[in-house]
């Protein structure tokens, strides 16, 4: 394995551990407000090392700019539909879960 | 509509945008180029309708200054989230809190909104005028500070005043 490829194997799983951390903290969380903390800031980043891992792996500029087109998008995207979904929650009395209250 | 002088730089800049993103999504085929500039073309007009020029200067360093912040911060607040996700104890103490924003009304509240979902322990609620409502991940984390920090970064970017709030 070259250098390339063996930094681009790191990013690559160090995106995963991200994406798996969002998805157990999606599961664990108690109420929807700490939930969509745990899929727009997990995901992104975890979506961010993966396309940093794949970047190392293409020598097309055209595909490399798609990569970060589609993380600018993703990141996009996770903010105003966590911000869309909060809000909506709010409006509809979901009361954020405190500590002491049940999971 | 008049022709402005930044409505014909606005106009460029767009186009050159959208150029450059036909080319990426086509991996630079010469053929496609028909489409593409009808393309552009529709993308860029509906772009002037959905967003008017507006004469806004983005700072080079502020820009830079506010993606290095970005970076840093959405890497803390992955890596927060991810640790309150996986530790056996989470230890969660959530809660809401209203900050009143110093930003101007228009794009920088919007953008700080957007922003503030991204970063360590903050999620956007609700935007109510230069009320900013945020649900946080530990009520005794310095929220405040860390929203004037960002406010800091978007205004000096975008070349904006902050407010007394």
């Amino acid at each position: 394995m070259t250098m390339t490829e063996i930094a681009s194997f790191i990013l690559l799983l160090t995106g995963a551990v991200f994406f798996f951390a969002g998805t157990v903290g999606l599961l664990r969380f108690p109420d929807v407000y700490t939930r969509l903390h745990a899929l727009a800031k997990a995901d992104n980043l975890g979506l961010g090392f993966i396309v940093l891992g794949l970047l190392l792996q293409t020598s097309s500029p055209a595909t490399a700019l798609k990569l970060i087109l589609i993380w600018l998008l993703a990141l996009a995207a996770s903010a105003t539909v966590g911000f869309l979904i909060a809000r909506r929650a709010r409006q509809n009395g979901i009361v954020p879960w405190q500590s002491g209250d049940r999971p | 509509m008049t022709i402005s002088l930044a409505g014909v730089r606005a106009t460029l800049w767009r186009s050159a945008l959208f150029a450059g993103l036909w080319w990426a999504l086509t991996n630079g085929r010469a053929d496609s180029w028909g489409v593409g500039g009808v393309s552009i073309l529709a993308a860029a007009i509906l772009s002037l309708r959905l967003l008017p020029p507006v004469p806004t200067t983005i700072s080079r360093i502020g820009l830079l200054r506010f993606l290095g912040f970005f970076f840093i911060q959405s890497l803390r607040g992955g890596a927060q989230v991810a640790w309150f996700a996986l530790r056996p104890r989470m230890g969660l103490r959530p809660g809401i809190q209203e900050i009143p924003l110093r930003l101007p009304e228009g794009i920088g509240r919007v953008l700080l909104t957007n922003t503030q979902s991204l970063l360590p322990g903050t999620l956007s609620v609700e935007l109510r005028g230069n009320r900013l409502c945020l649900h946080v991940l530990d009520i005794e984390a310095p929220t405040e500070a860390g929203v004037r920090h960002a406010e800091t970064r978007v205004a000096h970017m975008l070349g904006l005043q902050l407010e007394q709030p």
